[in-house]
C-alpha cells in the first residue's frame, strides 16, 4: 500500500496544477446544472448524458473535418452548439410541459432521458470508446519543476477562468441574466410582472445544456470518450452543485474546486482509494452545511 | 397552569409577539382576542413548541416548556387544533383520530399487531363525543369544513391533555355549527375537566364562553381579565372593539 | 391474524398463485425458473425501498446501498469469516440495517431533496470503497464463484429459497405496514408538523423505518447472491437505486404489491425486448417518459382508482 510515498513539493504543486485544470471542467458543468436547478427548480439527470454527446459530437466533427487542430476547434464551437439545439427541441417538445410537478417526477423524468440518450449514443456511434488528440501545440507536457504538466491542462486552465468571467457577466450584467436571477427566486411575481418566464425558462435551460456541451467538448482530448462517462459526470456535478449551493454559480466554482483538489490530492496521498477522497469531502461539508456552503436560491 | 411571563419573539425584525404575558387556571376557559396580526397563533406555536422564543418564559405545571420539542410538549399534557385545518388527508376519520390514541398510549414503535384492532374503542369513544362518530370511515378530505374543524379538535383530544389549545375552532363554520362546537367545549370543560385556551374572531362566541379574556395587538398584552372588564377597559375599547361592533 | 388482515377472495387468489409458483419447476424451463427468482429478489428490494418512500415520504435516493451492502456481507461472511451458512444469511440483512441506521443518523435531521442528496454523497462513499478495494471487496471485478449451501446452489434450490425468503417478508412488510407503526409512519408522511404535535418523535420513526427498509434490502442482497452466485460493486451504483424508484412508480407506490408489480414488469421487460433488440433501455426510458406524463399513479394505482371507491384502504392489495 504505497501511501504518501510521493509526496513532494514539487509533486504537491503538480498535482494542485491538474486539480485546478480538472476544476474548470468540472466547474463549466456544474455551473450548466446549477444555473438549470437553480431557475427551473429542474433536477436534470441528463446533463451528464448532454456531456457525453458533446464529447462525442466534438469527436465525429473534429474527425470529419479532419487536419488536427483546425477541426478542433471547429469542432470546439460546434458541438456545445449541437447539444444545446437538441435540449432546445427536448425543452420545447417535453419539459415545459412538466414545469408544476413535483422534483421527484422531474428527475424521474430526466432520468428516462438519460436512458434514451444513452441508447441514442449507443446507436449512432456504437459501443466501443472513442479517442481524440489534441491539436498540434497543445499536446505533450512541459516541465514544472521536473515534473511533467500536459499542456493542455494549461489550456483547460486558461479557459476556465474565462468560461466563469462570462457566466458572471452573462448572470450579473445582462438584462436577461436579471431576469432568470429573479425567476429563479420567484417566478410568479416575474410573470405578473408581465416578462414570459417560460421563455426565459427555455433560454436558460439552453444555456445549462450548452456548459454540459462545453465540458464535454473540453474534456474529449483528455481521456477516452466512452459510454460511462455520463453516469461518472452527472454524480460528481450534482454532489458539487448540492455543496455549493443550489442554483449558487459561484457555489458551483467552489464545490468545483474542493472536488478537483481533494481528489488530485487523492491521488497523490493514497493512490489505490483517489476516488474516495471527494466523497468524503462532499459527506464533511454536508455534515457541517446541509444545504450547501454558498446561499441557494431555493 | 399556564404562566407566560415576558414573551418575545420576532421575525427578521418584526415583533411577532412583544413582551406578552398570560396566566390560565386549571378548569378554566380563556380566549385571546385580537385583531388579525396581533400575534396569537404565533403565541399558540411558541407554547406548543413549534417556534422558539427569543426570551421570556412559558411555564406549564411549573415546568419551563419554551423551546422544548413540540412532542415532549405533548407528552406533557399540552394539545392543540389548528387554525387552518391540518389532517392526515389520506387517512380515514377514525385513523387521524387513532394516530393521536396510539401515540399517546406509546404503541408507536408495535411492529406486528393489525392496527386495526388497536385503540378501537377509546378513538371511536373520541368520535362519538365530538359527534363525528357516524362518519368515522370517511376519507376525511371529503368532509364539509365544519367536520373537518371538529376532526381537528378531536384529534387533539386524542392525546388526553390536560391543556386543550384550540387556533379559531369556529372559523368558517356555519351559525348552528358554531353552536354545535361551544356546546363541545362547554362539555369538554364540565365532563372531562379539560383546560381550555382559544382564539377566536366571534365575539359573541367568545363572551358567552370565556372566564377570562386576554387581548392582544402587535404582539402585546393589552389586557388580561373578566369579560366584563375587558368589555369596558377604555384602551381595549379604542383599540380593537372600536364602537362596539367587533370584527366577525 | 391472517384472518384479519385479508378477505377470503384475496386469501383464495393468493392461495393459487403459490401452488401456481410451487408448481413452476416441474413444467417450466430453467431459464424462467432463473428469471423469476430473480423477480423474486428484485420485486421484494423494491417492495423494501417503498417501505420509506411510498409509506414513509422520504427521498431515499440510493436505496442500492443497503443491497449491495447485504449482498457483500453475505459473500463476505462465506468467503472470508467460513461462517455457516445459516447464521450468515440471518447476519447480512442485520448489517445492512445496521448500515441503514448510521446512515439515517446522518441523513433524517435533513428533508427531501437534502436527505435524498446527503444520502446518495454517503451511498456514493460506500460505493467507491467497495469499488477500489481489491484485496477485501474484488474491486470492480467483484465475487464470483461463491460456495453456497447445495440446498440452494441449484437453479431449482436457488428458485424455492427465493421464493420462501420473498414470501415471509413480504408478509412481516405487510404486517409492519398495517401495524400502529406503520399507521405513524404513514402520517409522518402526510404531516410531520401534525405527529409532532401528537407527540410523535419523527425523527426516532424515520430511523427506525431506515433500519427495517435496510434489513429487507440486504435479505433481497443475499437473495441476488443465492441466485447469481456472484457480487459486485453495481449492486451499489445511484443508476440502480433510480431505477428502483421507476419500478415503485410504475407499479404504484401507495399500494403493497405495486413495487413488485414494477419489478416483475422491469426485469420481464429488460429479458425479453432484450432479446430482439440491444437498445432495451430506449423502450424503458420512453415508457417512463410516457408514464409520467399520463400515469403519475402508477399502473397498480389506476387500475385500483377505475376499479374501487375513492376511500380505499391504500394498505390493501
Amino acid at each position: 500500500m504505497d501511501f504518501a510515498s510521493n509526496i513532494t513539493a514539487a509533486a504537491l504543486f503538480q498535482q494542485v496544477l491538474v486539480g485546478l485544470s480538472r476544476t474548470t471542467i468540472l466547474f463549466i458543468v456544474s455551473s450548466g446544472l446549477s444555473l438549470v436547478l437553480g431557475v427551473l427548480r429542474i433536477p436534470n439527470v441528463a446533463h451528464g448524458s448532454l456531456y457525453m454527446i458533446g464529447a462525442f459530437l466534438t469527436y465525429t466533427i473534429a474527425s470529419a473535418v479532419g487536419s488536427g487542430a483546425i477541426g478542433f476547434w471547429i469542432a470546439l464551437v460546434l458541438a456545445p452548439l449541437g447539444v444545446a439545439l437538441l435540449s432546445f427541441a427536448a425543452e420545447r417538445g417535453l419539459f415545459c410541459h412538466l414545469y408544476e410537478r413535483e422534483h421527484l417526477m422531474l428527475l424521474l423524468f430526466t432520468f428516462s432521458m438519460t436512458l434514451v440518450f444513452n441508447d441514442l449514443v449507443k446507436l449512432i456511434w456504437g459501443s466501443d470508446y472513442r479517442s481524440l488528440t489534441a491539436p498540434g501545440f497543445l499536446q505533450g507536457s512541459f516541465d514544472v519543476f521536473g515534473l511533467p504538466f500536459p499542456r493542455y491542462n494549461l489550456f483547460l486552465l486558461f479557459i476556465g477562468p474565462l468560461v466563469a468571467f462570462g457566466l458572471w457577466f452573462l448572470t450579473n450584467r445582462t438584462k436577461i441574466g436579471k431576469i432568470a436571477r429573479a425567476a429563479a427566486v420567484d417566478r410568479e411575481m416575474v410573470g405578473a410582472m408581465g416578462i414570459n418566464v417560460g421563455w426565459i425558462f427555455a433560454v436558460t435551460f439552453v444555456i445549462g445544456c450548452y456548459l454540459a456541451g462545453l465540458g464535454g467538448a473540453l474534456v474529449a482530448p483528455t481521456q477516452n470518450i466512452t459510454q460511462g462517462m455520463d453516469h461518472t459526470i452527472i454524480i460528481e456535478a450534482f454532489l458539487i452543485v448540492i455543496i455549493g449551493g443550489l442554483g449558487n454559480i459561484w457555489g458551483a466554482l467552489l464545490g468545483a474546486l474542493i472536488f478537483g483538489l481533494t481528489d488530485s490530492l487523492g491521488i497523490l496521498i493514497w493512490p489505490q482509494f483517489a476516488i474516495v477522497f471527494p466523497y468524503v469531502a462532499v459527506v464533511i461539508v454536508l455534515l457541517f452545511r446541509p444545504k450547501g456552503l454558498l446561499k441557494s436560491t431555493w | 397552569m399556564l404562566r407566560i411571563e415576558a414573551l418575545t419573539k420576532s421575525f427578521d425584525g418584526f415583533m411577532a409577539v412583544n413582551n406578552a404575558h398570560l396566566t390560565v387556571e386549571q378548569g378554566e376557559v380563556v380566549a385571546v382576542i385580537g385583531p388579525n396580526g396581533a400575534g396569537k397563533t404565533t403565541l399558540f406555536h411558541l407554547i406548543t413548541g413549534q417556534l422558539a422564543p427569543d426570551s421570556g418564559s412559558i411555564r406549564f405545571q411549573e415546568k419551563e416548556i419554551a423551546a422544548k420539542a413540540p412532542h415532549k410538549i405533548c407528552r406533557m399534557g399540552i394539545a392543540r387544533s389548528y387554525q387552518v385545518v391540518n389532517l392526515f388527508s389520506r387517512l380515514s376519520v377514525f385513523e387521524n383520530v387513532q394516530v393521536a390514541v396510539l401515540a399517546r398510549r406509546g404503541k408507536t414503535f408495535n411492529l406486528f399487531r393489525p392496527s386495526r384492532t388497536i385503540a378501537v374503542e377509546e378513538t371511536h369513544q373520541i368520535l362519538d363525543s365530538v359527534g363525528l362518530g357516524g362518519k368515522a370511515d370517511r376519507v376525511c378530505g371529503l368532509l364539509s369544513h365544519g367536520d373537518q374543524k371538529v376532526l381537528e379538535i378531536a384529534i387533539a383530544l386524542g392525546s388526553r391533555p390536560a391543556l386543550l389549545i384550540l387556533d379559531e375552532p369556529t372559523a368558517g363554520m356555519s351559525p348552528e355549527e358554531t353552536a354545535q362546537t361551544l356546546a363541545l367545549m362547554k362539555r369538554l370543560v364540565a365532563e372531562f375537566g379539560l383546560t381550555i385556551l382559544f382564539c377566536e374572531h366571534d365575539m359573541a362566541m367568545v363572551f358567552s364562553i370565556a372566564d377570562r379574556i386576554m387581548v392582544m395587538q402587535q404582539g402585546q398584552t393589552l389586557a388580561e381579565d373578566t369579560p366584563e372588564a375587558v368589555r369596558n377597559n377604555l384602551l381595549v375599547q379604542e383599540a380593537y372593539l372600536g364602537g362596539g361592533a367587533a370584527p366577525c | 391474524m391472517i384472518r384479519a388482515l385479508f378477505s377470503a377472495k384475496t386469501l383464495l387468489v393468493a392461495a393459487l398463485l403459490l401452488a401456481a409458483l410451487i408448481l413452476a419447476p416441474q413444467v417450466v424451463s430453467r431459464f424462467y425458473i432463473y428469471l423469476m427468482a430473480l423477480i423474486f429478489a428484485t420485486g421484494l428490494l423494491a417492495t423494501s425501498l417503498n417501505m420509506v418512500l411510498g409509506f414513509g415520504g422520504m427521498y431515499q435516493f440510493h436505496h442500492a446501498v443497503f443491497y449491495g451492502f447485504g449482498a457483500y456481507a453475505l459473500t463476505l461472511l462465506l468467503t472470508k469469516a467460513g461462517m455457516t451458512p445459516v447464521f450468515a444469511y440471518l447476519l447480512a440483512p442485520c448489517c445492512s440495517a445496521a448500515l441503514g441506521l448510521l446512515l439515517g443518523l446522518i441523513t433524517v435531521r435533513l428533508t427531501k431533496l437534502y436527505f435524498g442528496m446527503l444520502q446518495i454523497s454517503l451511498g456514493s462513499l460506500v460505493w467507491a470503497l467497495a469499488y477500489r478495494w481489491y484485496s477485501f471487496t474484488g474491486g470492480d471485478d467483484g465475487i464470483h464463484g461463491i460456495p453456497l449451501p447445495d440446498a440452494v446452489y441449484s437453479s431449482t434450490g436457488a428458485y424455492y429459497f427465493s421464493l420462501a425468503v420473498c414470501l415471509v417478508s413480504l408478509l412481516i412488510m405487510y404486517l409492519i405496514v398495517n401495524s400502529p407503526f406503520g399507521r405513524i409512519f404513514q402520517g409522518i408522511r402526510d404531516n410531520p408538523e401534525r405527529c409532532r404535535a401528537v407527540g410523535v418523535d419523527v425523527h426516532r420513526h424515520q430511523l427506525a423505518g431506515q433500519a427495517i427498509a435496510g434489513f429487507f434490502a440486504g435479505v433481497a442482497g443475499t437473495l441476488f447472491v443465492t441466485v447469481e452466485g456472484s457480487v459486485f460493486p453495481e449492486l451499489m451504483f445511484w443508476t440502480l437505486s433510480l431505477e428502483l424508484i421507476i419500478m415503485c412508480l410504475l407499479g404504484g407506490w401507495f399500494v403493497f404489491l405495486g413495487p413488485m408489480l414494477g419489478a416483475a414488469i422491469i426485469v420481464v421487460l429488460r429479458t425479453f425486448v432484450g432479446i430482439y433488440t440491444e437498445y432495451w433501455t430506449l423502450v424503458l426510458g420512453v415508457v417512463l417518459m410516457l408514464l409520467i406524463f399520463f400515469l403519475p399513479e402508477g399502473v397498480l394505482g389506476f387500475a385500483l382508482k377505475k376499479a374501487g371507491p375513492a376511500g380505499a384502504d391504500p394498505a390493501k392489495e
